[in-house]
């Protein structure tokens, strides 16, 4: 394009607006200083900064003492053996002692795996009522109360599990002792449900009017159009609700120590009391654990486990997410 | 046939007088009388007699009597806020689902109240299917969208497949889609998605397809494409579409009825149906100004 230097300002006549501006000289530079922008983006970048080193601090001192626990004991044997017996024997002795963390998993996976059967129906019931039935009003009373229930201490709950499910439970099953996996996973479960319906209905209700009318007009009913187009629409934010249920499930620790004992044992049966990976972190940490002690370094055993397979749940969870998304 | 009293002769009457019995909650084709005379086609598919629609104690319709025609388009006009898309949802009861939302008034559907005790939503809008302003699939791959219908109302088919064949074809869609029915329908374009929608409601095999403002958000090219649709579809169906485009009206539709809405002495602002006539004659010679003023861009 050539710029034509003989134009005077202004639109010209001919249509064409390029014009060269021929009046005072115009500064387009900074004109003031903002210093308050570059405080508060200073402050920021220090907030952003200061998690990612505590995060980073905090994996590296659960993973640095690992190196000293793995020259003990096999990675095989941790990961694969069937018996745990780290609690009892010589203090100071590797040798006289199980290192097999299965039994301390199958706990963990028994408990949360109930927890889930009790929390999934509940909770999506609970969102499906809420987000589809219940009239504006019901929903602004049932909400705040379901999100209590999020807020009791889970030493209550595991207190409650004790003292009353397992008795009520021990009227149909044959419990031998106090503990036992069953009462401690549904008590589990009820306290997730509203970590799964609260979620669960946020993205149930952030599902368009419009896919609902569609529906509608099609002649379905409204459980139909929960069940075929609002659930498969809220689908990515039903799986989120679902896994951050499953991570808080693992990684409850007061539930399952009260609940289900502190004795490690390698078993489905969930009548049986079994100890859970956070239960014996729990024992240990609370009790005797000289540092430099082989008990001492299968905490960090066990602690690095519990982040490892938090973390691989997220991650599945991230994918899934990303799978079902929809944009609307 | 023509009778003056029509809230007066029950079915038993009728008996009485040796006609054929009715089904219950029949009320015969409403032909108006002196004081709220019926206009519109004669063979009246849907016939609104003293419709008014009220949202809570707001008024937002009243005195709307009408007969719209079987295997043409009516297309409804007017001004923003005059009550097109209310009286719209009236005819497959999609008001339901408006909280406090009443209908006060006779909305006959070949002589049957579907606001009547005994009448099951389900079939109503099996009957009177609906496509809306925004395109709304399902995240469901394009067959499931189009198969959605038949399946929640149980219809008895010998073969999806085939249905859903049809139905896309019927709306001008299977060439475009037939390699790809089981991909999320997201993927398709604004107007291949309308024309999913209407496949979705011509799959329950419905006589009337509402259709409120189908072409609003689309572009020129996809709008023609939707035209020349309901004027393949007018051979089959009965279609009432509402409209803000007057060109798009007169192109497609036989009939036109205008609405408008003027405030009364308290200020509050009530739509009522202003004219109703063929297209031709209300784009042409208006009786009314008030249409006149509106369809020459004068006001509204
Ligand atoms: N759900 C609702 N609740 C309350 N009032 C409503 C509701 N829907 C519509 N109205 C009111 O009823 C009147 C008619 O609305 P309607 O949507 O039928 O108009 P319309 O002719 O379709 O307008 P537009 O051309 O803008 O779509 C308006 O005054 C509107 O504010
Ligand atoms: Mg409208």
């Amino acid at each position: 394009m050539t710029v034509r230097q003989t134009r005077r300002s202004g639109p010209s006549a001919s249509g064409d607006h390029f014009v060269l501006w021929q009046g005072p000289s115009v500064d387009l530079t900074q004109q003031r200083r903002r210093m308050g922008e570059r405080v508060i983006k200073a402050f920021l970048v220090g907030a952003a900064l200061l998690s990612v080193v505590v995060t980073v601090g905090i994996v590296v001192s659960l993973f640095a003492p690992l190196t000293e626990f793995f020259s003990h004991v096999g990675i095989g044997e941790f990961l694969f053996g069937t018996e745990w017996t780290v609690g009892f024997g010589n203090k100071a002795s590797w040798d006289d002692k199980s290192w097999g963390v299965l039994p301390l998993v199958t706990a963990t996976f028994v408990m949360t795996a109930i927890a889930l059967l009790v929390a999934v129906p509940l909770g999506l019931g609970a969102a499906a009522f809420l987000s589809e039935y219940a009239s504006p009003r019901a929903r602004k009373i049932l909400k705040p109360i379901l999100e209590i229930l999020a807020g009791i201490p889970t030493v209550a709950f595991g207190f409650i599990a004790l003292t009353v499910v397992t008795p009520l439970l021990g009227n149909i099953f044959q419990f031998n002792g106090i503990f036992n996996m069953l009462a401690p996973g549904i008590v589990m479960g009820f306290m997730i449900v509203p970590t799964v319906a609260s979620l669960s209905e946020d993205a149930m209700s952030a599902v368009p009017l419009a896919l609902r009318q569609g529906s509608y007009a099609l002649g379905a009913n409204r459980m139909k159009t929960t069940v075929r187009v609002v659930f498969p629409a809220a689908l990515s934010g039903i799986v989120a609700a679902i896994v951050l249920g499953i991570s808080r499930a693992v990684g409850e620790t007061m539930i399952v120590t009260i609940g289900a004992g502190l004795q490690p044992k390698m078993t489905l049966d969930p009548t049986q009391g079994a100890q859970a990976m956070t239960g014996f972190i729990a024992q240990i940490a609370s009790g005797d654990a000289p540092e430099g002690s082989p008990v001492y370094y299968s905490l960090f055993a066990v602690g690095s486990l519990l982040f490892l397979l938090t973390l691989l749940i997220n991650m599945i969870s991230i994918r899934l997410v990303r799978k079902y998304r929809q944009a609307y | 046939m023509t009778r003056a009293e029509h809230d007066t002769v029950t079915p038993a009457d009728k008996d009485a007088t040796g006609e054929i019995a009715q089904p219950p909650g029949h009320v015969e084709v409403w032909r108006g009388n002196e004081h709220s005379p019926v206009e519109g086609a004669p063979d009246g598919v849907i016939t609104l007699k003293d419709l008014e629609v009220y949202y809570g104690d707001f008024r937002a319709v009243t005195d709307v009597n009408v007969q719209f025609g079987s295997k043409e388009i009516t297309a409804l006009i007017g001004p923003s806020g005059c009550g097109k898309s209310t009286v719209l949802r009236c005819l497959n009861r999609m008001n339901d689902l408006v909280p406090g939302a009443r209908v006060v008034g006779t909305v006959a559907y070949h002589g049957v109240d579907i606001y009547g005790p005994d009448v099951d939503v389900i079939e109503v809008r099996r009957r009177v299917g609906m496509v809306f302003q925004k395109p709304n699939p399902f995240p469901k791959s394009i067959y499931d969208n189009v198969a959605y219908g038949p399946r929640v109302t149980g219809m008895k088919v010998d073969s999806m497949d085939e249905l859903v064949e049809r139905a896309l074809r019927g709306a001008a869609l299977w060439d475009e889609v037939k390699d790809k029915l089981k991909q999320n329908a997201f993927g398709l374009s604004g107007g291949q998605q309308q024309r999913l929608c209407i496949a979705r409601a011509i799959a329950t095999s419905p006589e009337v397809i509402l259709m409120d403002e189908p072409c609003s958000a689309l572009d020129p090219i996809a709008t023609a494409k939707i035209e020349d649709l309901m004027a393949e579809l007018a051979k089959t169906y009965t279609i009432i579409i509402v409209t803000h485009n007057m060109q798009q009206a007169a192109r497609v539709s036989q009939r036109t009825g205008f609405f408008t809405a003027e405030a009364d002495e308290m200020g509050h602002r009530t739509g009522r149906l202003v004219e109703f006539d063929t297209t031709e004659h209300i784009f042409g010679n208006p009786s009314d100004e008030r249409t006149e003023a509106y369809i020459t861009g004068r006001f509204g």
